[in-house]
This record gives structure tokens, C-alpha cells and sequence, in this order.
């Protein structure tokens, strides 16, 4: 695989000395007429500016102005005029001897001609012989929502988006055709405007977004090489529209709550005391006074309910355009703000971008594009296990419903420590989500400058320079009135302080040549390209706890100074890329690609990877025999082929590194250090070879249109940090070894069910997929990854990160059942009671030649979306609904609410547990008086939810009042819209997309469907207006 | 024009330094093996680094207290109903413990590195040219590491994997088991190198491996394999060591290794990360901050999980009335409003909460001496026996106040193991000498039926006693972890 630098350089070379001999230096014209004409909507009759005309064949082109007139030197009589606006269906009028040409443009939201972005390039989409989804901004703009991601839930097939936590600002999962890797993220790389950012992508402001555009097949994918194994979104922003000047301003206002259904069932105070009551007495002690009349707390008080509140979504932006003979500009500027519904929780996003394009002469244009983001929010660490680093929301869910939060005059307790009632030491959640600090600023800057130079026609040279630069500042500071688990405020040891800066800067240097050619009926296009980027970020954190009063939150006046830590991460990558897309009467089409990448995340004898793909496309309705047939509008089918890469692999695990490892002598410290991980030179990507088949179809001109796709990925070479035998000294290798096997089918209809006055139109897509391990290693044929209570189990045969553990089979209902069952050594009448999987006789834990067996899969068997448009004169309604079926949850926070203890609160069901022989109770829980830790520690079938769920994400209502001819108003859209409106589901925990690890961070593909307790995600309603001014 | 394009790509092309050293970038945080170990320094911070699992190993909630100790008839738990979730320990007391079991894993995991660790020097030292004198000590420290965890892991697993290079490839992780003999036979020659390797504890630095402590352990491996005439061989090198005249002072942490210090677990209060915090391990647990405060007389939080390694009755009881070993080992507090007994040995003053400065003691002088008199005993010398024994007897009872005559091998045999069991009490030697002298199984069933007798005399609430099961099943060894079981071809 190793490749030899100049060698590389000079195949270029030669691939430039090829191209230029080919060159034809244009062509001689016949004497010109000029035509012009007016453009209007069939929507409303009204002109539309900035529509595209061009003179089919040539670039002689122009764009009609605010009034939609335009005016065209048209070479010759047999030309063909072109008419393109985004959204609009093109159209293509024969020149003759008009001299006046009015064309009436029809929208159209699939229209075949619509310009689909691909890497490196755009394409007709009929011309498309990948698997590819685009979708325009807008036809999304009225939701919501912080994150563009949010938005495109349940409109792509084979994307499977979930939001994992309400938590503001925090992005989504996004997953594409069962994307999965076993020790690596599995997100896709994100390419805006060209440029694959390194940076987060939850900062970026919706509004500035003029398509998506989701690669899933390799033919599509394989020019981003060693980064495109799990899919490419490309996003492309707003630019300006020639001919016109105007300013859009989009303003909307909404607030957020929690729904009650989803809420966790706790005991209220009552039935809490009762508990209590019953499970000293079922001990045989003695029952305090607090829990003698359980009546007497009746509901107690509700201490989920009290971390939530009602919050507040605004979002403002102002869009203007602009364009003169030779220069474009287009600005968005944007605001949105949110106040969560989780106290002290908020998030705040300023963000501009100004794109310009200037025409230096005929064949010269430069651009540069600048994009600054500001954000900052706060968020107490809600999410995740109790006793974890956060865990504030599942702390005060356990909170023994009888002690109060608030004093009768209104203010917050630090503690609620009751001698008698609470066990530990309890501190006052409500108080600790109100007094801890958790901010986090961002900074980031994303920009680019290019330069095209056509230095002879349809010869496109293009080079560019792209920075990626961010910063974000974190700040953590817990007062000595925020107690903790197991801790309860107030304490001078309490405060304690974390402060973060981490920076990121990358560039990358872009340089391609593009070159078409037609002749006869064959058209070609051929790309070459060279790129580099480089990556570096530096990260510091000073921390310190005992501080002497909460008012100075710097680390000066911390007693204890925690050391403080640095670290520098870098990466480098060159690559090669060429592309060769041909096609015959625009009938018969061949695209063929490659990628070279020479990474310095790989291992010295494996620096460089090569990442070809081919693809073909047939459109039969063009073939003669299929003409005849009305109701055919459009058929093609389409195949590809290719294999990607994924590098995440770290920057520095090929290297056996060396750490500090200090020691101390007779209190004399001095420096240490140990080999800390097993290096490995022959480290390389992960290589996936895809092979899609798809079929396009539409019929009843173009009124139903169906896509169908099946693909296969066998990924081998996995990046697979191995757990190794610790007898080595090392808990883990970084290899490339074994191959999983993804497959699936994805199916997408689009209807336009009625058209006339009453517009319906409708989106459906479904997809199945699936998984199979087909090796691991050489030295296990299984891979389990735990965390807190939770085991997966990866095997050779089975699928990715299944949930492993236990079979409840009741409890020990009596001494007859305890002597006729398996097992365990510490297992007593009415204690659960779980399934001898191994048939031995006795019940044994552990993850080899135990009782555990595979529980559940988080994987969905299908998700889908459905999306309905009505459209009705000035009033329009959409609802967008996705959905999962299959995939199951495990509910860890039940670890907590249904312990056994009596410390804690638990859930309503944990009332009907075994207390004897006769009053066995639900079969579900056991008793309170024996050793209650297998029921809570061991992972087991109670905490396995069904996890299907159909959401319906979003209801828009909206109505265009109608602009009298006034003078600058273009449009003004009034409209109001649920978002999360509702949600169907048997899981019983709020949100059935959840998924976070035990610090409520986003979790890899070993530990999908966690549920360690995450910020609630709230239904939102909201009011817009959206003005357009000329 | 064509000449322009050609031009500007070369131009390009020449502007990123087109050589290979773009797609080499090392780590700016941490160093690489590759360009490591290759000055005296390298080793010399090498072998410092391979002192450090020593830490892990002996402290926390997983240290070797719990197998060493608690898993005898010495120590217990206090059984808190409110926190069923730190009992690891407990189920090695309760001989409930399987192959799970994170007490055993951590003992497993800790000796692997820490051998990995010291493979690496000695895969690499005689090919770096140094000093010989200080190469001879970092190698002698390197193979006293080695031996003393192999040491660990043949006594409580029995056969494990050698591995005595480093691992390079994915294959070379996993060995098959070796015989518990040939692992004895590695122990031995590498404790016997690093004798004659090491400097003794007059040269050494303070805290290191010395030749004396390299000469016990290998007395201790003979003291095993029962070759008692090698053992006193042995023993009788272990020079330059005296008892301090006071037991308790030997604990000081102002005193650490003191004079009849052989070796010990360095640990040094403060945040850089090496204290110790044995003394809250060993707290009765739920206890309020201000009953601990009244102990460690600093600010302190209430405990709320499990307290371990509790001194039992059976322990308190086997002391002699005027032992001054008694009360400078075991301490009363109260915890809750009722007073349980607690281990003192390592309750000192110290700055902060949970960050103790004491050291834990591996090996000491008056071991040697029981060694010592054990090996004359069991060669039938007694009457040499017996003044090694009155040594260690009279600084805990006073010169000459309470002396042992006994003659009778067996009888003798018998004080001895009593005595290595006042003397050395949570010390981490009671299991392996139940073991040793073939009476774990008798000793520890009775316990246990004594335990579910009387539960509440080991601090169990009222209603609330051991898994019926416990005790039932009195296992020398402990499993290999079952996590490793998985990973491994060969076992």
C-alpha cells in the first residue's frame, strides 16, 4: 500500500499535460438576435427574479431581474433556451425566430432537474448513478429547532437521526445505512460548502442552509476516501441569486414543556412511606414514628417535576442578497435563543455569514465566504447515572418524595437531610440545578476563499484555501450549596471548580481541474484534483476543589490545586482524487472515481490508501420500446461499486506511547514513566466495499415517484481496539481485524396526490437494515463492552452491540419453587429469580460459561418517515412523522428507581414485590430483606424496553396574506407549528430516540439504546412570521 | 497557456513540502516507545514508573487486604443495608466470590502491569550502554518486582501465564498456563539475581528494593515450599535490620522505613496522587463527620458505603492480656452512636479527608525472625527457633516478660503461627498462612458457622445474616478472572 510520493506527483503532471492537448479553443458564432421575455410562477403569477436563462451548450446566460424580465443575445435560430430556478422545474424553449419568449416556471419539489450537489461537483440529477438524497432548506424552514439535523428527521431514507438528549445546544446521531464501527464514532463526515469540517456541527445556524445532500453509496462517497466510510452530508449555504436585491427577515417565538405522558412513575409520598413502612417491618425492626401513618404525606412532593419549568424558544434572522454585474453578496445574520425547560438551562447562538463571488474578468471568479458563530449556554450536568460526574435529574427522581425542596417562605434548602426518613446525607437537587455554573462558550469561524479560472472554455480550474477554526471555554463550578450524590451541602469541602479551553484550527488547501467535452452524443467530464489539510488542537484544564467561599469562583482561591493537564492532537492528510463521469445520450451513464489519501493517523508500513468506485445508470424510458408507454414518466436503474475508509482511529495509536508514571520514595517524589499502550506500524483505515442497486421510477407524469435502493457493506480491516489478555500488561490493541457484514433496502414514494386548488402531497420512505459479524480477532470470536450495570456482547454470527445479561424469570415465589430451580450462591426464597440459560443447574454471572445470553437489540428492524403537504390558496399545512420499529432500550435509570434499599424513591410497581409466600406480588421484583444486588446490579431482562416509537414531529400551519402590489413587500407568511407534538410509543421514559452513555455523552456503536436518565426532550410551540422585502 | 497550468501545479505541489515527513506526526503530549529507552535516564525512570501498580495493588476498595486478610478469620465487613453496591469485598469474605469479582481482578490486573512494566527495562538494559553499578541496581529492582508479583499471583491463582519479555504483537498477549513449579523456578532465580544484583538497605535509596528484601522474599518462597534448610540459608543473610523498641512506631508514617523496614508500599500524602487512605478503607461505615472527625481530629464528610477489614472477636480474643501489640494495632470508634472496634496501625494524623500518608508494610525484620524460627522448628531447632520467636516477644511484652520455652515441634509450630498472627495482624499474611499450614478450610468453616450463629457479634443489623450459602464452599485458590478467561486461547 505504501506509496512513493513523487510518483504520485508525477501521474498529476502527466494528467495535466493530457488534458490541456485536448483542449478545443472554442468555437466561431453565427450572427446573434436578441431575445427577451418575462418569467413568472404558476404558482401565483408572479415574476420571479434571479431565474436562470442560458443558451443551451454555450455559457451565454444571463439571470431575470426584480421584475423577471431578462434579455439574451442568442447566437443563433436552432439554439435552445434554457430556464432553471431552484425549485422550479427547468424548462428548455427553442429559440426560432422568436424575439419574445414568456415562460411560465412550475415548482417542483422532486423535479428531476433539480441540481443535485455531489462531491466536488454538481449533477443533474437525472444524471445521478449513486444513491443520493438532496433536500433544499426551503422545504424545511418553519421548524423550530436549533439544529439542522433535528430537521431533517423522517425525510431520508437509510438516515437514522435520533436526539439522544434535550440537552440545549447538543447535536444528534445521525446514522446512515446502519452505519456502525466497534470502537470508533460512526458519524458521518460533514462537508460544507466543499470543505469537510472538523468542528462541531450543532453550531451552525439552520437558516444559512440552502441544500443537504446525504452520499450514501460508495460511487457518491468514495472521492472523501478515508473519511467516507459512514456516509457524506454536504451542505451547501446560501448564496446570492443574480438580478435581484432583497431581504428576507424570519422571525419565530415559542415555548416548550414537557409532556406529562413519559414523566417516570415514582411512588408518591404516601405510597412512599408505606414502602418503607412494610420493608422494616418485613426485616423484623422496629418502625420509626416518620412511617407510621403513611396517609400522612399524601402526594409528597414531586422532585422531577421540580427540576423542569416551561421554557422559551425565539429565533430571529435576516437574509439579504445582493447582486451587481459582477459582484454577489448574500448575508444571513442570526439569533435564537432558548431558555430549557430543565431550570438553569439555556443556549444562545449569534451567527453571520457573508458569502460574496466576484467576477475579476470572463473567465476569472473568486469568492470567499465567512462564517462566525458565537454561542454560549448553560447546562448543569443533567444527564447520566446518579453517582456519575452529572446525574442531577435521576438524583432528584430518587429524592424520598416526603422531604420538602422548598421552604414555606420560598427559598431553597442546600439539604434535605431528615434524620429518620433520608439515609444518606441528601442534598437539594432543585438547589444544586439552580446554583451550579456549567457554561460553555464557542467560538468558531468557518471560511473559505476560492478562485475558478477558465483559462479556455469548459477547462475549469479551481483552487481553494479553507480554515476551520474554534474555540470553546468551558466553566464548571460547583458551590459548596450544590451538594452531591451521597454528599449533601453544605460543606467546605464541598466547591469545587473545572475550567476547560480547548481550541481547534484546520486548514485545508484545495486544488482541482475540471473538464468537459461533448461530442457526438458522448459527454464527458473529467476531474483531477490535489488536496491538503492539517489539524491541530490544543486543550488545557486547571480544576481545584475546598474553596473558602463560593463567591470567587477563579482557582486562586482554591485550597486544593489539582494538577493541570495539556494535550496537543494533530493530524495530517494528502490526498489525490480524480473523477470520470461519461455518459451516451444522456441515456447510458458511467462515472468512475478515485481517491488517494496518505494519512498520518496510519502506521508507518501503511501510510497510503487508495478508494476507487465505479457506477453505471440506464434510463430505459428513453430506450424507443418504452417511449409508448404514457403511463411511464421517467426509469432508471443504477448500479455502483466501491470502498471507502474510515479513519478515526486516533492520531497517535500506531505509536507505543510512553506516559508519565511517577513515583515516590520515601516521600521524595521524582519522575516515572511506563510503556501505557501496545503500538502497532501496520495500522491502516478500515475498509468498506459497498455495492448499491437502485431503480428510479415515476409515472403518471412524474405524480408518483418511487426510489428504491438495496445495498451491501462488508466492512473489513475493522478498527477494533481489542481488548487483549492483561497478562501482557496492556488492556488493549489497536488492530485492523475481523469483518462485519450491513445490509439493507431503503424505499422512498413520493405522491402528488391532489393538484388544482387543494394541494396534497405526500413523502413516504421506510428502511430495513441489518447487520452480521462475520470475524473479530484471531485470539476471541466475541467483543464485550460494558459500562455501569450494561454488557453488550459483539460475536462472530451475531449482530453489533447486542445487550447481554440475564433472564428474569419472577422470583422465588416459595420454598417449593426456590428448591425445585437453579440457583445462585447467594439466591433465597423471594429473591429474583433468573434463567439457567446454560442448563447446568446452578444460576452463574459473568461473560463466559455463565447464564448470560443475548436480551435485546438496539438496532431498529425498520425506521421510516412520512411527510403530508397541504396547500390550500394562501393556506399551507405540513406534518412530518418519523419512526422506529424494533430496537430496544435498556432503561438503566431502573438500576435506581427500583432498588430495593429503601434509600431511594422508586417506581409505582415496585409496591407489588415478593414480601412472602402468599403475597408474591407482581413476579417482577423480589424481596427487601436479602442480599438485593443481583436485582440491581446484575443486567437482566427488566430493564430491556421495546423501544419502537412513531413520533409526529412536526405540524406546521401557514398562511401567505396576500401583498397588495405594495411597493417593497414581496410575501408575508404567517405561521405556527407543534414541534414533537406527539409521540407514540410503549417505551415508558419520554423519549424513545435516547441514547447516552453513563456521562451523558453520546456513546458509540457498542453501547446504542442506553438510557442512563437524559434532559427530557419537550414539545415546542410556535408562532413565525416571515417578511420578504425587495 | 498550457505552460502556465504546468506551472502553477508544480507551483502547488512544491508549496507543501511534497516529502514524507507531512504525514509523520508524533505525539506532542506523550513520548513513543521508539525513540524511548535509550539513556541511563529512560531506565532510570522506567524502573521508578514500575514501582507504581504497587499502589493499586495494596490500596482501596480492591486492595490486597481483602484477600489476604478480610478472606480469613481475622477481619470482616460491616454490613450496611443502605449500600448494596461496593460488596465486592464482602463476597470475598463470604467465600461467595466468582470469577467476576473485581478484589480479584484488580489483584490480577496490577501484578500484569506492573511485570509488563519491568519486561520492558529488562528486554531493553544490556543493549543501552551505562554505569554498571547503577545498571546492576535497576535491573536488581526490576526482578525483585518481578518475583514479588509473581510471588502474588502463584499464591492466590495458582497457575497463570509467564510471560517474561515484552509482548510486541497481538498474538504474543496470550500465553498458555505455566505449572505452579515452573513459575516458582522463575521466582527463584529472579529474586536470587536481584540479591546479587541489588546494593542492601545501608546503600540503597530509601524505599527502593534491596538485597535484604530480594534475600526475604526468596526465604519467603522457601518458607513455602516447605525447603526449610534453604529458607534459614536465606533468611540468615537478611542483615543490617533491626526491631524498633516500640511496635507501634514501626507504623509512623514520620518513621517510614525505619530500621526494621525491609520493604514497604511507598505512599506520601497531599494531591499528587500517591496517598494512601487505609484508614477510611477500614471505617465502619455509615458514620457521621463528626464521629470520624473525632478520630482524625481534621474537617471531615460523613461515610456512607461499606466499611472493611473490621477486627473480628476471634482476633481481638487471641490476644494476651499485657500485649502491647493490642491496642497500638486496634483502635475503638463510634460510628452511629455505637462503638466498633477499627484497625489502628494505620490511623495517623494527616492534612486532608480520605488522604492519608501511610505507607503499607510488605516485609519487616520481625518477620524474618518468625521466618526464622519456623524454619529451625520445622529442621527440629527448636531451642535456636525459640530465640528468634522471643525476640519479636519481647518488644511486644518487654525484655524477658513473656518468653516461650516450648520444645514440642508441634506445640512450637503452633505458637508461631499464633504469633505471626498478633505480630503481623493486618498485614495481609493470616490467609496465606491458613492456607500454608493446610488449616484454612477447618478454621474458616468454623468461622463461618460461628458467624451464622451469632451474626450480630460480626456487625451484622438485627435480621439480617450471611447468604446461607456461605462458608459451604472454602476455596484455596481464587479464579482466574472470567474477563480474562474470555480474552484467552489458551484457558
Amino acid at each position: 500500500m505504501r506509496r512513493n510520493f513523487t510518483s504520485q506527483s508525477k501521474t498529476l503532471l502527466l494528467l495535466t499535460i493530457v488534458l490541456i492537448t485536448f483542449i478545443d479553443y472554442g468555437r466561431s458564432y453565427a450572427q446573434s438576435k436578441k431575445v427577451s421575455g418575462h418569467i413568472t410562477s404558476a404558482d401565483d403569477n408572479q415574476p420571479l427574479p434571479g431565474v436562470n436563462v442560458l443558451v443551451k451548450g454555450t455559457t451565454i446566460g444571463t439571470t431575470t431581474d426584480s421584475n423577471g424580465a431578462y434579455s439574451l443575445d442568442v447566437p443563433g435560430s436552432d439554439d435552445v433556451l434554457v430556464f432553471s430556478f431552484i425549485g422550479y422545474s427547468p424548462q428548455e424553449i427553442a429559440a426560432n425566430t422568436n424575439t419574445i419568449i414568456d415562460v411560465v416556471l412550475v415548482t417542483d419539489i422532486a423535479s428531476l432537474q433539480e441540481v443535485i450537489v455531489v462531491g466536488y461537483g454538481s449533477q443533474q440529477e437525472k444524471e445521478v448513478t449513486g444513491a443520493i438524497q438532496q433536500i433544499n432548506g426551503s422545504e424545511m424552514k418553519d421548524l423550530p429547532v436549533a439544529q439542522f439535523t433535528q430537521k431533517l428527521q423522517g425525510r431520508m431514507a437509510g438516515v437514522r437521526i435520533n436526539q439522544g438528549t434535550g440537552r440545549p445546544g447538543q447535536g444528534l446521531n445521525v446514522q446512515i445505512r446502519g452505519a456502525a464501527s466497534l470502537t470508533t464514532g460512526s458519524s458521518p463526515l460533514y462537508v460544507v460548502d466543499g470543505f469537510p469540517i472538523v468542528g462541531d456541527i450543532a453550531n451552525i445556524n439552520p437558516d444559512e442552509i440552502e441544500t443537504i445532500t446525504v452520499l450514501k453509496d460508495a460511487a457518491s462517497t468514495s472521492l472523501y476516501g478515508s473519511r467516507a466510510a459512514f456516509g457524506v452530508v454536504l451542505i451547501t449555504t446560501k448564496k446570492a441569486k443574480s438580478g435581484t436585491t432583497n431581504v428576507s427577515v424570519d422571525a419565530y417565538t415559542g415555548f416548550q414543556t414537557v409532556p406529562q405522558k413519559g414523566r417516570p412513575d415514582m411512588m408518591n409520598g404516601s405510597e412512599w412511606a408505606q414502602f418503607k413502612k412494610e420493608s422494616l417491618e418485613d426485616r423484623g425492626q422496629t418502625v420509626p414514628a416518620e412511617f407510621q401513618n403513611p396517609q400522612q404525606y399524601g402526594k409528597g412532593y414531586n422532585w422531577y417535576d421540580a427540576m423542569l419549568r416551561t421554557g422559551r424558544i425565539n429565533n430571529y434572522s435576516i437574509s439579504m442578497n445582493t447582486s451587481k454585474e459582477k459582484f454577489k453578496a448574500s448575508v444571513v445574520a442570526g439569533v435564537f435563543d432558548q431558555k430549557g425547560v430543565m431550570l438553569n438551562s439555556d443556549y444562545k447562538r449569534f451567527s453571520l455569514r457573508v458569502n460574496t463571488s466576484f467576477d475579476l474578468n470572463k473567465n476569472i471568479r473568486a469568492g470567499f465566504n465567512v462564517a462566525p458563530t458565537y454561542s454560549y449556554g448553560n447546562s448543569p450536568s443533567s444527564d447520566g447515572q446518579f453517582f456519575g460526574s452529572g446525574g442531577l435529574l435521576l438524583n432528584a427522581m430518587l429524592t424520598p418524595p416526603v422531604v420538602p425542596y422548598q421552604n414555606s417562605d420560598g427559598s431553597y434548602p442546600v439539604a434535605v437531610t431528615t434524620p429518620g426518613i433520608t439515609t444518606f446525607p441528601t442534598p437539594n437537587w432543585v438547589r444544586s440545578i439552580r446554583d451550579i455554573t456549567s457554561k460553555k462558550n464557542e467560538n468558531r469561524l468557518l471560511s473559505n476563499g476560492y478562485v475558478e479560472w477558465e483559462p479556455i472554455q469548459k477547462l475549469v480550474f479551481k483552487s481553494s484555501i479553507n480554515i476551520d477554526m474554534g474555540q470553546t471555554l468551558n466553566h464548571f463550578f460547583q458551590p459548596s450549596t450544590a451538594g452531591r450524590a451521597f454528599a449533601s451541602a453544605p460543606s467546605a469541602l464541598g466547591a469545587n471548580l473545572s475550567e476547560t479551553n480547548f481550541q481547534y484550527w484546520s486548514w485545508l488547501s484545495e486544488n482541482t481541474l475540471t473538464w468537459t467535452k461533448q461530442f457526438n452524443q458522448h459527454n464527458f467530464e473529467i476531474l483531477g484534483g490535489y488536496t491538503v489539510q492539517k489539524y491541530r488542537s490544543d486543550y488545557s484544564n486547571i480544576s481545584g476543589s475546598n474553596f473558602s467561599d463560593d463567591r470567587v469562583q477563579t482557582i486562586n482561591a482554591a485550597l486544593v490545586k489539582n494538577n493541570p493537564t495539556m494535550d496537543i492532537q494533530e493530524w495530517s492528510l494528502l490526498s489525490y482524487l480524480a473523477r470520470l463521469n461519461y455518459n451516451y445520450k444522456d441515456k447510458y451513464f458511467l462515472a468512475a472515481s478515485i481517491r488517494t489519501d496518505g494519512s498520518s493517523r496510519f502506521g508507518k508500513d501503511n501510510k497510503w490508501g487508495s478508494f476507487p468506485a465505479v457506477s453505471a445508470g440506464w434510463i430505459i424510458s428513453e430506450e424507443s420500446f418504452a417511449k409508448g408507454t404514457s403511463w411511464l414518466s421517467f426509469l432508471k436503474a443504477r448500479a455502483s461499486y466501491g470502498i471507502t475508509g474510515n479513519n478515526n482511529i486516533g492520531n497517535y495509536t500506531q505509536y507505543n506511547s510512553v506516559s508519565g508514571s511517577n513515583a515516590v520514595f520515601n516521600n521524595t517524589t521524582v519522575s516515572g514513566i511506563a510503556v501505557t499502550n501496545l503500538g502497532n506500524t501496520k495500522l491502516g483505515w478500515e475498509n468498506t466495499k459497498q455495492l448499491d442497486v437502485g431503480l428510479d421510477l415515476n409515472i403518471f407524469h412524474d405524480r408518483i415517484s418511487f426510489t428504491y435502493d438495496y445495498y451491501q457493506k462488508l466492512t473489513d480491516n475493522l478498527l477494533y481496539t481489542l481488548a487483549v489478555p492483561i497478562e501482557s500488561g496492556f488492556s488493549t490493541f489497536t488492530g485492523n481485524v475481523g469483518e462485519v457484514k450491513f445490509w439493507g433496502h431503503e424505499f422512498s414514494i413520493s405522491t402528488k396526490n391532489l393538484e388544482g386548488n387543494l394541494k396534497w402531497r405526500t413523502n413516504f420512505n421506510i428502511s430495513f437494515s441489518d447487520n452480521k459479524v462475520m470475524a473479530l480477532s484471531t485470539l476471541s470470536d466475541s467483543l464485550f463492552v460494558s459500562q455501569g450495570v450494561v454488557n453488550t456482547l459483539t460475536r462472530v454470527g451475531g449482530r453489533i452491540g447486542q445487550f447481554y445479561g440475564m433472564v428474569q424469570e419472577g422470583v422465588y415465589v416459595n420454598q417449593a419453587d426456590f428448591d425445585a430451580s437453579p440457583k445462585a450462591v447467594d439466591s433465597q426464597v423471594g429473591t429474583i429469580k433468573f434463567r439457567d440459560v446454560d442448563g447446568n443447574g446452578k444460576i452463574t454471572f459473568g461473560n463466559s460459561g455463565a447464564d448470560r445470553t443475548v436480551i435485546g437489540n438496539p438496532f431498529p428492524k425498520f425506521i421510516f418517515g412520512f411527510t403530508n403537504n397541504f396547500s390550500y390558496k394562501g393556506f399551507d399545512l405540513s406534518i412530518v412523522v418519523a419512526g422506529s420499529y424494533g430496537n430496544k432500550i435498556a432503561a438503566i435509570t431502573e438500576q435506581g428507581t427500583s432498588n430495593l434499599d429503601g434509600v431511594f424513591n422508586v417506581l409505582k410497581g415496585v409496591k407489588d414485590r415478593w414480601r412472602s409466600p402468599e403475597n408474591p406480588g407482581s413476579g417482577l421484583y423480589g424481596k427487601t430483606t436479602a442480599s438485593t444486588g443481583r436485582e440491581r446490579d446484575e443486567f437482566h431482562t427488566r430493564f430491556i424496553k421495546d423501544g419502537s416509537y412513531l413520533s409526529v414531529k412536526n405540524i406546521t400551519l401557514g398562511y401567505n396574506v396576500p401583498v397588495k402590489a405594495a411597493k417593497f413587500v414581496n410575501s408575508v407568511r404567517l405561521y405556527a407549528s407543534v414541534q414533537q407534538a406527539l409521540v407514540f410509543t410503549k417505551y415508558p421514559y419520554g423519549n424513545p430516540e435516547v441514547g447516552i452513555d453513563s456521562n451523558g455523552n453520546q456513546p458509540g456503536s457498542t453501547l446504542q439504546g442506553l438510557d442512563f436518565s437524559a434532559y427530557p426532550v419537550p414539545r415546542t410551540f410556535t408562532f413565525g412570521i416571515n417578511i420578504s422585502v425587495q | 497557456m498550457r505552460f502556465k497550468f504546468i506551472l502553477s501545479m508544480t507551483f502547488i505541489c512544491s508549496l507543501y513540502s511534497c516529502d514524507s515527513s507531512f504525514l509523520e506526526v508524533p505525539s506532542k503530549t506523550s513520548l513513543t516507545a521508539s525513540i524511548y529507552f535509550k539513556t541511563k535516564d529512560d531506565f532510570q525512570q522506567a524502573i521508578n514508573g514500575a514501582y507504581g501498580p504497587l499502589l493499586g495493588l495494596y490500596g482501596g476498595t480492591s486492595g490486597a487486604w481483602a484477600m489476604g486478610e478480610m478472606r480469613s478469620d481475622n477481619t470482616t465487613y460491616k454490613y450496611n443495608s443502605n449500600d448494596r453496591g461496593t460488596i465486592a469485598p464482602e463476597f470475598i469474605k463470604d467465600f461467595l466470590d466468582d470469577a467476576t469479582n473485581p478484589v480479584s481482578s484488580n489483584k490480577y490486573n496490577q501484578n500484569y502491569i506492573m511485570i509488563a512494566r519491568v519486561n520492558q527495562i529488562l528486554d531493553l538494559i544490556d543493549g543501552v550502554e551505562f554505569d554498571a553499578t547503577i545498571k546492576s541496581n535497576i535491573k536488581g529492582q526490576a526482578l525483585f518486582l518481578r518475583a514479588l508479583a509473581y510471588f502474588d499471583l502463584v499464591q492466590y491463582f495458582g497457575s497463570v501465564p509467564l510471560h517474561i519479555t515484552t509482548a510486541k504483537t497481538l498474538e504474543q498477549t496470550a500465553l498458555p498456563l505455566s505449572t505452579i513449579d515452573v513459575i516458582y523456578n522463575q521466582i527463584i532465580d529472579d529474586a536470587t539475581a536481584a540479591a546479587e544484583l541489588l546494593p542492601d538497605k545501608a546503600t540503597q535509596d530509601p524505599g527502593r528494593a534491596t538485597s535484604g528484601a530480594a534475600n526475604t522474599l526468596l526465604g519467603n518462597v522457601y518458607i513455602i515450599q516447605k525447603k526449610w534448610a534453604e529458607a534459614e540459608f536465606t533468611l540468615k543473610k537478611v542483615t543490617g535490620y533491626s526491631l524498633l523498641p516500640n511496635y507501634a512506631d514501626v507504623f509512623e508514617p514520620a518513621q517510614k522505613n525505619n530500621a526494621e523496614s525491609i520493604f514497604e508500599v511507598q505512599y506520601k500524602q497531599g494531591t499528587e496522587g500517591f496517598a494512601s487512605s487505609f484508614f477510611y478503607t477500614f471505617l465502619v461505615q455509615p458514620i457521621s463527620a463528626n464521629e470520624v472527625s473525632a478520630v482524625t481530629g481534621i474537617t471531615e464528610v460523613a461515610r456512607t458505603t461499606e466499611g472493611y477489614n473490621i477486627p473480628t472477636p476471634d482476633l481481638i480474643n487471641v490476644y494476651e492480656g499485657n500485649d502491647s501489640r493490642k491496642d497500638a494495632s486496634i483502635g475503638y470508634i463510634i460510628a452511629g452512636g455505637v462503638s466498633y472496634p477499627y484497625i489502628k496501625k494505620y490511623s495517623h494524623t494527616h492534612m486532608l479527608s480520605g488522604n492519608t500518608d501511610d505507607n503499607w508494610p510488605v516485609y519487616r525484620y520481625s518477620e524474618v525472625l518468625l521466618f526464622l524460627a519456623e524454619a529451625l522448628n520445622e529442621q527440629s531447632k527448636s531451642t535456636e527457633a525459640l530465640t528468634f520467636l522471643n525476640q519479636v516477644r519481647d518488644r511486644a511484652f518487654g525484655a524477658g516478660v513473656s518468653l516461650i520455652s516450648e520444645t514440642d515441634k508441634v506445640a512450637l509450630r503452633d505458637l508461631i503461627l499464633k504469633e505471626r498472627r498478633v505480630e503481623l495482624a493486618f498485614e495481609n499474611k493470616r490467609w496465606l498462612d491458613l492456607v500454608r499450614a493446610e488449616i484454612a478450610e477447618s478454621v474458616m468453616t468454623a468461622y463461618g458457622n460461628n458467624v451464622k450463629a451469632n451474626p450480630q457479634d460480626y456487625y451484622f443489623p438485627a435480621g439480617i445474616s450471611v447468604s446461607s450459602s456461605s462458608y459451604t464452599n472454602i476455596r484455596l485458590n481464587f479464579p482466574i478472572p472470567a474477563s480474562q478467561v474470555a480474552l484467552s486461547p489458551y484457558f
